[in-house]
C-alpha cells in the first residue's frame, strides 16, 4: 500500500471537535479511488492527511511502508513529493499559465527554462497551447481548475489527489480530465478523487470509500 | 523642513515598529491558541487615543519618571517611540490577518507541490507582501496624522520637534486658519501619495 492510515484521528488546531475519528484506509498506485460523501463529512481532511500535508492528532500514517510523521524532514519531503494534492477551489499564482504549471518543477530544483519548456510541452500535448501565455487572473473557473490539475500532472506523481475536480467544469473539460485520469492510471499513477457525485463514483471508481461524519463507512 | 521632519519621524517610527510587529504577527499566525487571545486585544488597541500614549510616555520620560535619565522628553526620538507604539497594534493585527490567510492558502499550496517547509514559508511571505505593504502605508498615515503624542512628548519646539500636526494646531490657536488649512492639505497629499506609491509598487512587482 502506498498510503495507509492506522486508526487516524484529526481535529483542527484550537478546536475540540474531531473531524475524523478512528479511520483505517489505504490508497495504492495504479488504481482509481473515489472518496464519496456529503459536504462537511471530512473528505477534504482525509485527502489532506493522505497527501501528507496534515499531521493526524492520533494514529499513524504509513507512506510506502514508512511511519511518515516519525521520519526526519529530508525523508519526509522525498515521500511527500510522490503525492500531489489539488484543491477544490483552484489556487493559482499571479503570472502566466505556463509559469504556474512550471512552478512545482522549479520548486523541486529544475532549471527555470527546462521547467517552462516542460509546461509548454504538456499544454501542447493536450491542445491547450493557447493558454500558455494567458494571465491566470483572466481565466474562467474551469480553465483555472484545469491549470491546477495540469500543474499537478506535470510533476508525475505516484499518487494524484483531486478534491472535487469537476465542481467548476463544463462537460468538455470534464471529459478531458476523465481522459487524463484514465491515462495516468494506465501509466501507474494512483488517483484519489473526492466527490459527492454518486454517478461519478460508480462510473470511474475501482474502489469507493464512503465518508460520513468523520468516519469511513466502507473501507475497501 | 516641517514636511521633511514629519516624513522622517513618522517613517522611522513605522520602520521601528515593523522590526517587532512583523515577527509578532508571524508568531501569532503560527500559534492559533495564542492568536485567539492576543489578536482581539491588538484589534481593540488599534483605536487607542494618542493622548493616552502621550501621557504615559510623558510620565516615563519626564525628569522624575523612571526613564527620565535618558533625556528623551521633548526630542524627536520620544515622538518616534510613541508613534512606533501607536502603530504596533495596527501593523500586527493587519499583518496577522494577511499572513494567516496566505499561509493557509499559498503555504499549503506550495507544500502540495513539493516545497520544503522553508520554501513554503517563503512562498507565503512573498504572496503576503502586498498586504504587508498596505499595512505599512496605513501605519504611516496613522503615525503622520497623530497629534497627541507629538504634542505631549515632542513639545512642538520650532525647528526641532515641530511636525505638521502640531504646526496645524499652533496655527489654529493663533487664528491663522489659512496656514492651518494649507498644512492640512499638504498632509493629506503626503498620506494619499504614500498610499498610491505603495499600490503602484505592488502592481509593478505583482502585476
Amino acid at each position: 500500500m502506498a498510503i495507509e492510515f492506522s486508526n487516524v484521528w484529526y481535529r483542527y488546531p484550537g478546536s475540540r471537535k474531531w473531524v475524523l475519528s478512528s479511520v483505517d484506509v489505504g490508497f495504492d498506485e495504479s488504481r482509481i479511488y473515489v472518496v464519496f460523501g456529503p459536504n462537511g463529512s471530512g473528505k477534504t481532511t482525509l485527502l489532506k492527511i493522505a497527501s501528507l500535508i496534515y499531521r493526524p492528532a492520533r494514529g499513524k500514517v504509513f507512506a510506502w511502508g514508512y511511519d511518515y510523521w516519525g521520519l526526519p524532514n529530508s525523508k519526509r519531503i522525498e515521500l511527500r513529493r510522490r503525492i500531489v494534492y489539488v484543491h477544490e477551489k483552484p489556487i493559482l499564482f499571479k503570472g502566466t499559465v505556463e509559469y504556474n504549471i512550471a512552478y512545482g518543477l522549479m520548486i523541486r530544483g529544475l532549471d527555470r527554462h527546462e521547467a517552462l519548456v516542460k509546461a509548454r510541452v504538456l499544454l501542447e500535448k493536450l491542445g491547450l497551447s493557447y493558454l500558455a501565455d494567458k494571465k491566470t487572473n483572466g481565466l474562467s473557473a474551469g480553465e483555472a481548475q484545469l491549470v491546477a490539475i495540469l500543474r499537478a500532472i506535470v510533476l508525475e506523481p505516484r499518487i494524484l489527489v483531486l478534491d472535487e475536480p469537476f465542481a467548476h467544469l463544463d462537460s468538455s473539460k470534464r471529459d478531458k480530465i476523465m481522459e487524463l485520469v484514465l491515462e495516468l492510471r494506465e501509466n501507474g499513477t494512483g488517483v484519489v478523487i473526492a466527490s459527492h457525485d454518486v454517478f461519478l463514483a460508480k462510473a470511474i471508481a475501482e474502489r469507493v470509500i464512503v465518508v460520513e461524519n468523520g468516519k469511513v463507512l466502507k473501507p475497501d | 523642513m516641517i514636511i521633511l521632519r514629519t516624513l522622517w519621524i513618522s517613517g522611522t517610527a513605522v520602520v521601528l515598529s515593523l522590526l517587532w510587529s512583523l515577527p509578532l504577527a508571524y508568531l501569532l499566525s503560527r500559534k492559533p491558541g495564542l492568536a485567539k487571545i492576543m489578536v482581539p486585544v491588538f484589534d481593540a488597541l488599534i483605536g487607542v487615543p494618542t493622548v493616552l500614549i502621550g501621557l504615559v510616555l510623558y510620565m516615563l520620560f519626564s525628569s522624575r519618571g523612571p526613564l527620565g535619565f535618558l533625556g528623551l522628553l521633548y526630542t524627536p526620538y520620544a515622538i518616534i517611540i510613541g508613534e512606533a507604539i501607536l502603530v504596533t497594534p495596527l501593523i500586527t493585527s493587519t499583518t496577522y490577518h494577511v499572513l494567516n490567510n496566505v499561509i493557509n492558502t499559498y503555504g499549503e499550496l506550495a507544500l502540495t507541490l513539493g516545497a520544503t517547509d522553508k520554501q513554503a514559508m517563503m512562498v507565503a511571505l512573498r504572496e503576503g507582501l502586498p498586504g504587508v505593504l498596505a499595512s505599512t502605508a496605513m501605519a504611516f498615515s496613522r503615525a503622520s496624522g497623530e497629534l497627541g503624542i507629538a504634542l505631549m512628548v515632542g513639545g512642538n519646539i520650532k525647528g526641532y520637534t515641530r511636525v505638521m500636526t502640531t504646526a496645524i494646531a499652533l496655527e489654529v490657536s493663533r487664528g491663522e486658519f489659512e496656514s492651518a488649512i494649507m498644512l492640512g492639505v499638504v498632509l493629506v497629499i503626503i498620506v494619499v501619495s504614500t498610499s498610491i506609491a505603495i499600490r503602484f509598487l505592488q502592481r509593478k512587482v505583482y502585476g
